[in-house]
């Protein structure tokens, strides 16, 4: 470690722009985000820190950033020790940052959302000339061109990134961070953006860029840092590795996986896509030409880092959208147009990625998230009236079959952890005996008691013969659960493989990370 | 059960403190010039309760706002902040004084057909601006406060031309037949048979909001619409559905109102018992079995209210000042989400448990 960092100070001259010294964060909550990280950054540079979510990087920016402070460690800039987490810190410091999610003001002009927070001023009033002229002289001298004028809300989105981009350099910035910002752009728009980024880091700007895209990571940074479960993985100058040992370095040293018996599937298969794309606003949610079959029995794991378009896929199988083009059958009924009350009535039951807006109510009580949805269901109505008693023992059996802890039933679902709410609503979705179950990020986030304990009931709905789309982050999940793994990039499936002993991660990661199987 | 139990009675209790602080914050410097302030505060808090006759009073101020803050509560557990009820009394009242003045006599069913009627009328101040907001997503907040002024004024015109009475003094409608008026509970007060239904209505609105499957299913609606359309619930009809009995129940406030207490009806304002309601809602904490005590509580301050006009001279207004200061305080999140107060309750939860 020490050896690497006096290499890379060597290697730079002077002292690097950023250092981090050792950095610890936990969150009060317990959670711990970052332990012990150190390395720098040489200035003039264009550095990507790589990892998978929740590696720690955006809190490790945020500290940066001057949003957060360190629980333990120091930052350094250009060899002096500050501290990051006081007012107005980035702005002092000439450090600008890119948010993945813009922090730009709509209804507010391009010169406005600028200079806002630093305005030029004629006594009280803001001095718009030396604003725009302002505005005009960062967009020529960094050759990103935008109208001063136009409102900001009105511009495309690759526009407005350019806006975000002048605004993050607007005070003097010489470091400049970027968290994930080809994720909105489409591939022409990448190029432009990434040639612009060049020509920053000739201006003298170094240039964080966080990414878990390896092949774009390999054509714009000299240097990466790879973060996992919140330490340093691995730092190394990208000339001198291969894609296949970054990927080892974000994925993790292959541990062993006890996959799920094999199974001969046979007959009809039960959902059938084919040839199917989704249109949506958000870029991460569109699909194109996907083809995908479950059979009875079968789960079939969807692989693939964050917003590659798995929420689009679980929008169109749930019924929350409807395919621009292609056929979705299920039990060999045209179901391209159902609603999600006819997925349901079909058999379709859902654990969805977001627990407490999607899965249930946080303000209700553990029954009435436990019976919803069971309209019409005799063991808990009697005409329009609920069946109290009968409902408090089928929710008390519910509770203890699924080991939920919790007071009582009558307590609010926000008042239980993220595994046992988990939990209640396998409980509640798997009550209905589902021929078809989405099982989305289904363990993400909860213990691994909770996490094994959600495994075994999938596996126990799989042999039971439902169909099962399992769509998850993590891998070991994935291997450990699945049949077949199909893999998609870019709102498409880029690979479609049976889970077999040599299918592991680092097998899958080029598919994941675009490199490999695109067409 | 029994945790629950208690640390509601913790908020209860914090709630019932921050109520008297308020009302003695406020009505100390009225009391104070006084020669002597305890008699101001005594004539405040104990004047409702002195005789049978104050507590008449004191329901009679209730009724209307029982009816209006069911409304609110109903209206507002589907998710919409929908002020139609405001306008959805004075309509109720306008159409039942129609159909009791222009339908024939029904008998002793002639009040039920007048309320009926009002109830239908009324709730279409409910139902426009939540369709407005369901079909092409336009802020029922804004639609439901402009639509009260549109509907008053159509209201007024239509009394004018329709209703008036050319003999009364000034805008009224003729008078309202004697059968079709409610009939009067307890002597030297204006207390009627209006007071049951909404005592009825308001117990029914908790049955069906947390007994029922439709109940259940509104609050889910309400407090987790994504949840909602991933459970597959049609969650238009829910909300509609909602709009509709809120507004029926505000036109039943208006209808209850206007023939249990008055000869004629003379609204050329807005009555203010919508607002009220939602006054009433927030106090609840929208739940249907508090509105009673709720409604009961501000008929409380308001009798009080009026003894300190009538006895000592203090303006009745100050009634309003002391409502405006509690709902600021009660509905202050800093109060009852405080950490001190959350732990609290968490403590009194698990020493339960360990029990």
């Amino acid at each position: 470690m020490t050896d690497r960092r006096d290499d890379g100070e060597r290697a730079a001259g002077p002292a690097p722009v950023v250092a981090f010294d050792h950095i610890s964060k936990t969150y009060a909550n317990g959670t711990i985000a970052l332990r012990d990280v150190s390395f720098s950054i040489p200035a003039r540079t264009i550095h990507a820190i790589c990892g998978e979510n929740g590696a720690g990087k955006s809190t490790l920016m945020k500290i940066l950033f001057g949003l957060e402070g360190p629980t333990s460690g120091q930052v350094l800039l250009d060899g002096q020790p500050v501290s990051t987490a006081t007012r107005d810190f980035a702005g002092r410091h000439g450090i600008g940052m890119v948010h993945q999610h813009f922090s730009l003001i709509p209804t507010l002009s391009v010169t406005e959302n600028i200079i806002l927070g630093h305005e030029p001023k004629k006594g009280v009033l803001i001095d718009r000339a030396a604003a725009r002229a302002k505005v005009e002289a960062l967009s020529q001298r960094y050759g990103l061109a935008v109208d001063p004028d136009a409102i900001t809300g009105r511009l495309p989105v690759a526009a407005q990134q350019k806006v975000e981009i002048l605004k993050a350099l607007s005070r003097d910035t010489r470091v400049l961070i970027l968290d994930e910002p080809t994720a909105v752009l489409s591939p022409p728009e990448i190029n432009e953006l990434f040639n612009r980024l060049r020509d920053l880091r000739d201006h003298g700007i170094t240039i964080l860029f966080i990414s878990h895209k390896l092949n774009e990571v390999r054509s714009l940074a000299e240097s990466v840092t790879v973060l996992r479960a919140g330490q340093v993985a691995g730092a190394a100058r990208l000339a001198d590795v291969p894609d296949n040992m970054i990927m080892q370095m974000v994925m993790g040293r292959p541990v062993e996986i006890t996959r799920r018996e094999p199974r001969q599937v046979t007959g009809e298969p039960l959902l059938v896509m084919s040839g199917v794309s989704l249109a949506s606003r958000d870029p991460a949610d569109r699909l194109r030409d996907i083809d995908l079959v479950i059979h009875p029995g079968e789960i079939v794991g969807v692989a693939g880092v964050d917003g590659s378009g798995q929420r689009g896929l679980v929008s169109l199988v749930t019924g929350a959208a409807r395919p621009g083009a292609g056929s979705i059958r299920f039990d060999g009924e045209d179901m391209a147009a159902a609603s999600t009350a006819r997925w349901r009535a079909r058999g379709m039951a859902h654990l969805p990625s977001d627990r407490f807006t999607q899965g249930g109510v946080p303000a209700l009580t553990l029954i009435e998230n436990a019976i919803a949805g069971t309209d019409g269901d005799r063991r808990f109505q009697r005409g329009p009236f609920l069946r109290g008693g009968a409902i408090s023992d089928a929710v008390a059996g519910m509770v203890e079959d699924y080991s939920v802890r919790a007071l009582s039933i009558g307590e609010r679902l926000d008042s239980l952890s993220g595994g046992n709410v988990q939990k209640l609503i396998a409980a509640r979705e798997l009550a209905t005996k589902p021929r078809f179950l989405i099982a989305d990020q289904p363990t993400r986030g909860i213990d691994v008691a909770a996490a094994a304990f959600i495994h075994k009931r999938i596996m126990g709905v799989a042999e039971r013969g439902a169909a099962v789309l399992l769509v998850t982050a993590d891998l070991d999940e994935l291997l450990r659960l699945s049949d077949r793994v199909v893999v998609m990039f870019g709102g498409q499936i880029t690979a479609a493989l049976a889970n077999e002993a040599h299918l592991t991660p680092e097998r899958l990661g080029p598919f994941m990370l675009g490199l490999e199987g695109m067409p | 059960m029994n945790r629950a139990f208690l640390a509601n009675l913790v908020r209860l209790a914090i709630t019932l403190a921050v109520i008297g602080t308020v009302i003695l914050a406020v009505l100390l410097p009225f009391a104070l010039p006084h020669d002597h302030p305890g008699t101001v505060i005594a004539a405040f808090l104990l004047g409702p309760l002195s005789s049978l006759r104050h507590l008449g009073n004191v329901a009679e101020y209730a009724t209307p706002i029982a009816f209006t803050g069911l409304a609110a509560t109903v209206v507002f557990r589907s998710g919409l902040f929908n002020l139609g009820i405001e306008s959805g009394v004075f309509l109720g009242g306008l159409a039942a004084t129609t159909a009791a003045l222009l339908l024939p006599s029904f008998g002793p069913f002639t009040p039920l057909v007048a309320i009926v009627f009002g109830a239908v009328v009324g709730s279409i101040s409910c139902i426009i601006p939540g369709e407005l907001r369901l079909r092409w997503e336009a802020p029922e907040m804004v639609t439901s406060l402009v639509l009260n002024f549109a509907i008053l004024y159509a209201g007024v015109f239509f009394l004018n031309y329709y209703l008036r009475d050319p003999a009364a003094g000034s805008l009224m409608s003729y008078r309202i037949p004697a059968d079709a008026k409610l009939d009067r509970l307890l002597a030297g007060t204006r207390l009627n048979s209006g007071a049951i239904v909404a005592l009825v209505a308001c117990l029914a609105g908790g049955v069906w909001l947390y007994f029922t499957r439709s109940g259940l299913n509104l609050r889910i609606v309400g407090q987790g619409p994504v949840f909602a359309s991933h459970l597959g619930l049609s969650s238009r009809r829910i909300v509609m559905q909602a709009q509709i009995v809120g507004g029926m129940i505000a036109g039943m406030a208006g209808a209850i109102q206007v023939l249990g207490l008055y000869p004629r009806f003379s609204w050329t304002q807005l009555p203010g018992l919508g607002w009220t309601g939602i006054i009433i809602a927030i106090l609840a904490r929208e739940n249907p079995f508090y509105v009673v005590p709720a409604a009961l509580f501000l008929g409380y301050l308001q009798v009080g209210g009026d003894f300190l006009a009538r006895d000592i001279g203090i303006p009745s207004e100050v009634v309003g000042l002391i409502t405006a200061a509690i709902m600021l305080a009660v509905t202050a999140t800093a109060i009852f989400q405080h950490p001190a107060v959350l732990r609290l309750i968490r403590r009194i939860r698990r020493v339960e448990a360990a029990r």
